[in-house]
């Protein structure tokens, strides 16, 4: 680089370094060769600056003496602050799960959502109307039931009509059974009064004729030999 | 026997190994306690600060990405614990405000933790505002470049400079004074 560029560059830089920046530079150690020498002149120009650096100076050399004493005992276990593990209904994923399964059923509700296990099959259907399938099962059951009730009540109503019919069975066996005893009981009955009535009827017609006799024997006895003879 | 290194200490602390946190405590200690004797000026504020700054540290140390040193790191915390310990302590000084001509003095209590070359130095750093305070004690004490300054306190490399220039204004005084 030209003499005349190299010194118009660090005119450049005396313009723009304050004093806060020449003396972070120097802090720092990172002057480079014309700011050094600017640094020294503003030293020897600038008394508030060279009493800065003095000053800087000495609080460097005191802080390299700073006696560090030993720290005083404290509780340094107390800075230990190991979080407890959380219990499982402490943990930090239960509400958003709580909050997840309730959208969830709230969503389930919404859209009729059904899940069914039939025949080793899982359905999930989204819709709150029975499939046919479904409705088809159902009247099947009540189909079933309704003919398991008749089947029962034909029974019932058979066997009562079975023993109804054997009770008037036997009521009209018995009644006739007898009525005819008695008919015949009245037949014998009628017929031995007639059979009594001839006897009576039989015993007056010889009584009479007896008496006839008795009289005509009474009457003419003379006829009696004539007639033997 | 060789002594493990900071990452190693972290890992087995993050694992909760006890022992291994508390190498790595006594390991940085010294320094953050004389960080905050230097910042707040006394000894009972230096161990609560302390106290604080490892607490924090423990917690967030998950969050260490092994970007820069522990040390940086560990100090960018102190900073920031430090500030809201100076606010929960003067809620009404901001941090560019001169502090109460109170704060000079070392009590005889903390003398007892503050040696005599100290004790001017400690004293001395008492009546800069915070802001100020902070950036001498990061230059002098922690040996950080303006840029690792500007870093851990949240603001510009030359906002760090020109604290400085203010804090040495402010110094040039003092020490006028105590010299006298």
């Amino acid at each position: 680089m030209p003499k005349h560029e190299s010194q118009l560059g660090d005119n450049l830089n005396k313009s723009r370094l304050s004093n806060e920046q020449l003396l972070g530079l120097w802090v720092e150690e990172q002057l480079s060769e014309s700011q050094q020498h600017e640094f020294e002149q503003r030293c020897l120009q600038d008394e508030g600056f060279a009493k800065q650096v003095e000053t800087y100076n000495i609080f460097a050399v005191q802080s390299e003496h700073y006696h560090s004493n030993e720290v005083p005992n404290w509780n340094r276990e107390s800075t230990f602050d190991m979080p407890q593990k959380a219990k499982w209904w402490q943990w930090q994923g239960l509400p958003t799960l709580s909050f997840a399964t309730s959208m969830l059923a709230i969503v389930m509700v919404l859209t009729g959502l059904q899940v069914r296990m039939e025949d080793g099959a899982m359905t999930i259907s989204f819709s709150d109307k029975q499939s046919t399938q479904e409705i088809d099962r159902l009247v099947d059951e009540r189909l079933a039931e309704f003919q398991q009730v008749q089947q029962l009540a034909l029974t019932e109503y058979t066997q009562a009509m079975s023993k109804q019919q054997m009770d008037t069975s036997t009521q009209l066996t018995q009644y006739l059974l007898g009525a005819s005893r008695k008919e015949r009981r009245e037949d014998f009955a009628e017929l031995i009064k007639y059979v009594n009535e001839q006897r009576g009827d039989d015993q007056l017609f010889y009584a009479r004729q007896l008496n006839k006799l008795q009289q005509d024997i009474y009457a003419k006895p003379d006829q009696i030999g004539t007639i033997n003879e | 026997m060789f002594e493990k290194t900071d990452e190693q200490l972290i890992a087995k602390a993050l694992q909760g190994n006890k022992q291994a946190w508390l190498n790595l405590l006594k390991r940085y200690e010294k320094p953050i306690y004389h960080y905050g004797m230097r910042m707040t000026g006394k000894n009972e504020d230096a161990l609560d600060l302390m106290q604080e700054v490892f607490i924090s540290v423990f917690r967030n140390l998950a969050s260490y990405r092994n970007e820069g040193s522990f040390k940086s790191w560990l100090f960018r915390i102190a900073h920031f614990r430090c500030i809201e310990f100076y606010r929960r302590k003067k809620p009404t000084q901001g941090l560019d405000d001169t502090p109460e001509i109170e704060s000079d003095e070392i009590s005889a209590a903390d003398s007892i933790h503050t040696s005599q070359e100290n004790k001017q130095l400690v004293s001395a750093m008492q009546q800069l505002p915070m802001s100020q305070k902070a950036v001498v004690e990061l230059k002098f004490f922690g040996q950080f470049t303006f840029d690792e300054i500007a870093e851990q306190t949240g603001i510009s490399a030359n906002t760090a400079k020109s604290r400085l220039y203010g804090a040495l204004e402010k110094l040039k005084t003092l020490m006028e004074v105590d010299y006298a």
